[in-house]
């Protein structure tokens, strides 16, 4: 029990971290890998849980099918965010 | 040196409100079932032959569901190969994947998530997973391979969009069937126990649900890897035509 919540803990504190890196990061290749590490982390979560059918989809889905979708978008744009100064 | 700043802040925040809200609210754990998760936990072994009851739920007492649900996937995939039509020759020119070592590294891990995601699939009326998931990892695998080897390599192999989309397509109308068979004898559609052996010398078969699950495997695994197989070829034979 101790344990479970511990881990449910430190997944939801390492996604957030993960999900600030994302959003804050210029380059959009490191930005589809910390999205895959936020959803690795909610996986982690799920599984704590006693959801390992969802746990297990979630990973193939979210961490596999959606960073590589999101990897071939990228190479049709460009890899660098540009952000306007003020 | 802002982002840092910021990025401890809200840590911070996040593991005081963690260590408060257990001081404040009591976390209690629930000690007994309801009804529901009674009736299913002891009765899908009888019911439908298999020991995993998310399974039984998705493919046997609310299968009318999950087979509409494979439809509006199926159509949600087939519109957007659509979009994506490509029926001139891809000009064959020299490879151009990453170099010997990730080559190797993505030869040795493609094996491994080819072997787990058909482990997902096949055993998904006994354990956790089933033919969505496992479907999905091996689309995976493939597309692994396009950025690390190029599409040529899987075009050379064989492994075209036209024929994924007639595996998906033979494979979901499979599914239907196996879904529709049981009318035949006046029975309710989607029915597993009555109409599909449960055991067979000794092993488990659960009825239909590993018929489905391997129906969708197959399915899901050609209809994502089409997907990427279309998503990897370059704007410019969309546009002009005249490098095809």
């Amino acid at each position: 029990m101790i344990i479970t919540l511990i881990l449910l803990i430190a997944s939801l504190i390492l996604s957030i971290v993960f999900v600030y890196m994302a959003i804050t990061e210029r380059d959009l290749l490191k930005a589809t890998a910390f999205s895959a590490g936020q959803s690795i982390c909610y996986a982690t979560i799920l599984q704590a849980m006693g959801a390992a059918d969802i746990a297990m989809t979630y990973v193939a889905v979210s961490a596999g099918l959606y960073s590589a979708i999101l990897v071939f978008v990228i190479s049709k744009t460009e890899r660098f965010e540009e952000v306007s100064s003020e | 040196m802002k982002r840092v700043i910021v990025l401890v802040v809200l840590v911070l925040i996040a593991v005081v409100s963690s260590v408060i809200t257990p001081l404040v609210i009591s976390i209690e754990v629930p000690r007994y079932l309801k009804d529901l998760s009674r009736y299913y936990i002891i009765n899908t072994i009888k019911d439908t032959a298999s020991p995993e009851a998310v399974a039984a739920i998705v493919w046997d007492y609310r299968g009318l569901d999950t087979v509409y649900e494979t439809l509006v996937l199926y159509l949600a995939i087939v519109g957007g190969l659509t979009i994506f039509m490509y029926t001139g020759e891809l000009a064959r020119k020299t490879p151009v994947g990453l170099t010997l070592l990730s080559r190797t590294a993505t030869k040795i891990i493609t094996v491994l998530i080819s072997t787990v995601s058909a482990a997902i699939a096949f055993h998904g009326h006994l354990t956790p997973g089933g033919g969505f998931p496992g479907g999905s990892a091996l689309a995976v695998a493939t597309m692994l391979i396009i950025p690390v080897f190029s599409i040529n390599t899987l075009l050379e192999k064989g492994v075209t969009s036209t024929k994924l989309v007639a595996i998906r397509g033979v494979s979901l109308t499979g599914l239907g069937l196996v879904a529709l068979l049981p009318v035949i004898r006046g029975l309710e559609i989607v029915t597993n126990q009555r109409f599909y052996p449960g055991y067979l010398d000794g092993f488990i078969l659960s009825g239909s649900i590993s018929l489905y699950n391997l129906l969708e495997f197959l399915a899901v695994a050609s209809g994502f890897t089409a997907v990427a197989l279309y998503l990897s070829i370059p704007e410019e034979y969309y546009k002009g035509g005249d490098n095809a």
